[in-house]
């Protein structure tokens, strides 16, 4: 038995070779996001080695603790057992640039303890008088600084402050450098000078000798009894950190999973319907089998068995282009992070992910044959007497249970997608999500019904441009519905993904310009390059004062318990500031008042008239209710500068201004520049701008999505040229007939790419509409008042799929085509 | 008699001179047909005979054009065709030739119809309707032309085949063992039809086949054996034939 299986590969190692792709670039796909995910994971823990190294105990922050102060550190420092203790901390601290502008950075202390220090000296030396600094290697690069060079930071009160930088160090693969901030060591006191109230979040240290890790965390846990800090041995520590690191990774292991899964159900389709075409062409050999005493377990086996031996061979593959998929994906999210710069590839190869390979490719390939491997059991052994029937003819009815199936199904979705219609935000996106693929199952199921309508629809076109070589691939394509609907299924399932990803992205896009456009009916506005940092309230007079602007609106930033208030300026409402007012009066709201965005309003309870206590950091207020407002930038709510000064009397500063230029500015960019360089920390926006840097980050996150469900729609091509492949051998005599009747091999190729391109075409118009569909059900799911979200169909980028998928399907025809044409008219006609 | 006698106005349909077909290399070679010198007159049914692997089948592929030669001409008509490249070969075979093979004729996609006019399709050429007409109720197809091949039996398959074949009027009908997948009445029904399309009609065809009764219907046989041309019968009957390859050694 095992020589016949082994003789039965052999001999159709052609036919098996494309389905075999299909299931490598499955398990690549596979074990490149698992290879992908232990790289992230070793890169975390690597990090996590240099912050948890020689610690022996760990005081943090917990319950009301504020973090950990000088009194606290001197308790720890004196307790008996401790040779050293140092805190951990950090201040956001600008890094002027050479053009002259803030951009934001993080300044450590640097640990008293050398061991206990989270950096390894590069160049140089470390900092050891208050005017010295050191940097982060990826840092130097990027801000172009020079061992014993100048660097400028920004203090407190907007003051430079200049540094020499005294060396370099490596902080390793991990959070803080993926978080792409850049990174400095400063003295303690010169760390203290930028932010003296500063708490650190974390104080470590090392036991004396004759101490173990025990013994010194008890000592230090009574020193510091009342504080509320908890102490934990150094052990603890990694254990904790570990299991939040591992979490992390699996995170985005299995977002990039969910890709890999949707690569497989895409590849087991086409291994089904290879083994099913291999199945129906083999009707003879298998009779022949069963006549000579062959049972049916043992026909199911051979069948079988071919499938373990390819799913196998396919793994083994796939697991080697996956560590070449893992390095792609490093250097493509690496590329994203850094900025370009080239970042390292690791390829840790686990056990786990090789079973998970060898498991999934072979279970895969042997699931898919399963079904096929049935109906050959079915095969009478007088089959073999019969001549060779025409597989196409063996198309079953397509049955009620099927349109009972799909109806179900399609109901069922709806259902789930209604559902999902009443909730909110990512509860809605999930569950509509959901409805949309139960959905995209029904019409899987009823796709063989499907297949003759579309067919004739789509077939019009080539049958006026080709005439009769058309004609044929039209009615090929139509012959044997259910191999058809197979075949084109797993390109729609790619598809239909595609498109709705498109639509949802474009519809994200577009509706986040519209309120671009709302929130800046300004010109330009003034932000502040460092988040912590707010703008002086001197520019908004200096830009006030400039002979190109017209108005300016300062807005600034009220925190409450549980909610924030943009304050702006009475005067710019209605002009640089007008959100929608529900009810109530906008021209009402002045000290004292507030305007209330109505969903805030709902949750709260608040309605025009109501008085609203709002209590900050400096102070508190009772705020009347004067309008419900609802648009964009309008926190929980709107109050003018004066109330927010009445809230927050240290408030100083503004998060933006807003700048509206006289008409006729010659450079209006110029003019306003003119004024904002004065200050380090502003940066200039035009909506314009702002869109173009949201559109760019949003293009980038849906190139993203394209490449990552590329996969799955190479593997569907893959499908069509193998179905194509086997058809092609099928019908090698009705090929020659063809020949003998006159069709040119021209033709005759023409036929074959005219019947790949119907088939792909099928597959991409009935998921185009689907995704459409679906991006059209989810934007409606996830559009709320406050937000609505505008359904934008992006024509262009759908004709581009089309087209994509009308090229791909010529390539995919390329090889049987050949292989037909090439075929002589005598030899087909022999072929049995 | 007639055959060797060139009455007036008979032209030669198809000729072969000197052809030669070997297949395989070296010591493997065979020679499946090794210098046949052969001509077929227009309107006439000439049956080509002889005992497996005397090369008939091969013979039959090289004059229609179905497969180059590695010696010697065949003229369709006046013209030399084992010169023409594939694709003046494939125009010619869709202009000129008709043919019926023995199974496998029909492409089961098409309807009975569509299929009759494939080929007139493939060329871009109109049918005439009467002409049409004249042969789908001389077959009797009439009520079967939106049929697909499934639906049809053995018999009507092939008098669909035979209809395709003299659709286009060609110079030469090429029947490959018509009636070989057929029973007898279907068969002698076939073959009842290509020798009127020869006799009524005006036709030429030359038709491979084992079966020495399918041979008698012929106007003339045409004998093979070992890729040599055996000699031939004038008004074949069913014993003339089978004396005939008995001497063969068949």
């Amino acid at each position: 038995m095992l020589r016949t299986i082994l003789a039965g590969i052999k001999a159709r190692t052609a036919r098996l070779v494309l389905s075999s792709v299909a299931i490598a670039l499955g398990v690549a796909f596979v074990t490149g996001t698992l290879v992908l995910g232990d790289a992230m994971s070793a890169g975390m823990r690597e990090e996590f080695a240099k912050s948890a190294r020689n610690v022996d105990f760990a005081v943090t922050m917990s319950g009301d603790a504020k973090g950990i102060g000088a009194e606290e550190l001197a308790k720890i420092r004196r307790t008996p057992g401790v040779a050293g203790a140092d805190p951990r901390g950090f201040v956001p601290v600008p890094l002027i640039t050479s053009a002259g502008k803030a951009k934001p950075a993080l300044a450590v202390p640097l640990g008293s303890t050398e061991k206990l220090r989270e950096y390894d000296l590069s160049t140089g030396r470390y900092p050891a008088s208050d005017n010295e600094v050191a940097v982060d290697v990826r840092t130097a690069s990027t801000a172009k600084l020079t061992v014993g060079g100048p660097v400028t930071l920004l203090g407190k009160d907007e003051q430079k402050r200049e540094f020499t930088l005294v060396g370099t160090y490596q902080q390793g693969v991990g959070e803080m450098s993926m978080s792409g901030a850049d990174h400095l060591v400063l003295t303690p006191a010169a760390f203290q000078s930028f932010d003296p109230e500063r708490l650190a979040y974390q104080a470590v240290g090392v036991a004396a000798d004759g101490y173990t890790q025990q013994q010194v965390t008890d000592a230090v846990a009574k020193a510091l009894e009342g504080t509320g800090l908890r102490v934990q041995t150094g052990e603890e520590l990694t254990a904790d950190t570990l299991r939040s690191i591992s979490s992390q990774a699996a995170e985005f292991t299995a977002f990039l999973l969910a890709f890999a899964v949707i690569a497989l159900v895409v590849a087991a389709m086409v291994i089904y319907n290879t083994f099913t075409i291999l199945v129906a062409q083999r009707t003879r050999e298998l009779a022949l089998m069963r006549c000579v005493g062959a049972s049916r377990k043992q026909v199911f086996r051979s069948v079988l068995a071919e499938a373990v031996v390819m799913g196998f061979a396919a793994s083994v593959i796939g697991l080697f282009g996956g560590l070449g998929v893992s390095a792609l994906l490093q250097q493509l999210i690496g590329g994203f992070v850094t900025g370009g710069a080239s970042p390292s590839v690791q390829l840790p190869l686990t056990g786990t992910t090789v079973l998970a390979a060898f498991g999934v490719g072979v279970l895969v390939t042997v699931l898919a044959a399963v079904l096929p491997a049935r109906r050959a059991t079915r095969v009478p052994p007088v089959a073999a007497l019969r001549s060779q029937p025409d597989s196409s003819e063996e198309v079953s009815r397509t049955g009620r249970l099927r349109v009972l199936l799909a109806v179900l199904l399609g109901v069922g979705g709806a259902g789930v997608i209604v559902l999902g219609l009443g909730l909110e935000e990512q509860a809605a996106m999930m569950v509509t999500g959901a409805g949309t693929m139960i959905v995209l199952a029904a019409v899987l199921v009823l796709g063989p019904l499907l297949v003759g309508p579309v067919n004739r629809a789509l077939g019009v076109v080539p049958r006026a441009l080709f005439g009769v070589p058309a004609k044929l691939a039209s009615a090929n394509a139509g012959r044997n519905p259910k191999r058809t609907a197979a075949t084109t299924a797993a390109l729609m399932i790619g598809v239909t993904i595609v498109a709705m990803v498109t639509v949802v992205a474009n519809s994200a896009k577009e509706t986040a310009n519209a309120q671009i456009d709302e929130r800046m009916p300004a010109d330009y506005t003034v932000t502040s390059s460092v988040p912590s940092r707010l703008l002086p309230a001197e520019l908004a007079t200096q830009l006030a004062a400039s002979p190109a602007v017209e108005r300016v609106a300062p807005t600034a930033e009220v925190v409450g318990e549980g909610a924030y208030f943009v304050a702006v300026a009475q005067d710019s409402l209605g002009n640089l500031f007008r959100p929608k007012v529900e009810s109530g009066s906008l021209a009402d709201l002045k000290a004292g008042t507030i305007a209330v965005r109505s969903d805030y309003a709902k949750a709260e309870g608040l309605t025009v008239g109501s008085t609203k206590a709002v209590k900050t950091e400096n102070g508190s207020g009772d705020l009347k209710v004067v309008a419900i407002v609802t648009g964009q930038r309008l926190g929980d709510g709107v109050v003018t500068l004066e109330t927010a000064k009445a809230l927050n009397p240290e408030l100083a500063g503004y998060d933006s201004i807003m700048v509206k230029l006289k008409p006729g500015v010659a450079d209006s960019r110029a003019a306003v520049e003119q004024v904002t360089d004065t200050s380090p920390l502003a940066v200039l926006d035009s909506a314009a701008e702002t869109k173009e840097q949201l559109n760019k980050q949003l293009d980038q996150v849906l190139a993203f999505v394209w490449a990552m469900i590329g996969l799955a729609v190479v593997i569907a091509l893959f499908g069509i040229a193998n179905t194509l492949t086997l058809s092609v051998l099928e019908r090698t005599r009705e090929s020659a007939l063809l020949r003998a009747l006159g069709l040119t091999r021209g033709q005759l190729r023409l036929m074959l790419v005219v019947e790949s391109v119907l088939m792909a075409v099928m597959g991409a118009a009935i998921g185009l509409v689907l995704g459409v569909g679906f991006g059209w059900v989810i934007t409606t799911a996830v559009s709320t008042d406050a937000v609505a979200v505008v359904l934008t169909v992006p024509f262009g980028q759908i004709a581009a799929m089309l087209g994509a998928a009308v090229v791909a399907a010529v390539l995919a025809a390329a090889l049987p085509a050949r292989r037909a044409a090439r075929t002589s008219v005598v030899a087909g006609m022999a072929e049995a | 008699m007639s055959a060797l006698v060139s009455d007036v106005g008979t032209r030669t349909a198809v000729a072969a001179a000197n052809l030669v077909k070997v297949y395989g290399k070296g010591d493997t070679a065979v020679r499946a047909l090794d210098g046949v010198s052969v001509a077929f007159e227009a309107g006439k049914f000439t049956a080509i005979m002889g005992p497996s692997g005397s090369g008939k089948s091969t013979l039959m592929h090289c004059l229609a054009g179905l497969d180059n030669v590695d010696g010697g001409t065949v003229h369709i008509a006046g013209t030399e065709i084992t010169s023409l490249g594939d694709k003046d070969l494939t125009k010619l075979r869709r202009d000129r030739i008709g043919f019926v093979f023995q199974a496998f004729n029909l492409l089961p996609t098409l309807s009975a119809e569509q299929n009759v006019l494939l080929g007139l399709e493939l060329a871009g050429r109109k049918p005439d309707r009467a002409w049409f007409d004249t042969i789908v109720d001389v077959l009797g197809l009439r009520e079967r032309l939106r049929h697909k091949p499934t639906e049809l039996s053995g018999g009507q398959q092939q008098r669909v085949a035979c209809a395709r074949a003299l659709v286009a009027k060609p110079d030469v009908v090429f029947a490959d063992e018509p009636t070989g997948n057929l029973d007898s009445r279907s068969g002698a029904e076939v073959l009842d039809f290509l020798r009127m399309s020869v006799r009524k009609l005006g036709q030429t065809v030359i038709m491979v086949t084992h079966d020495p009764v399918a041979a008698s219907y012929a106007d003339r046989v045409v004998l093979l054996a070992d890729g040599h041309l055996a000699g031939e019968i004038d008004n074949p009957t069913a014993d003339s034939v089978l004396s005939a390859l008995k001497h063969l050694g068949a």
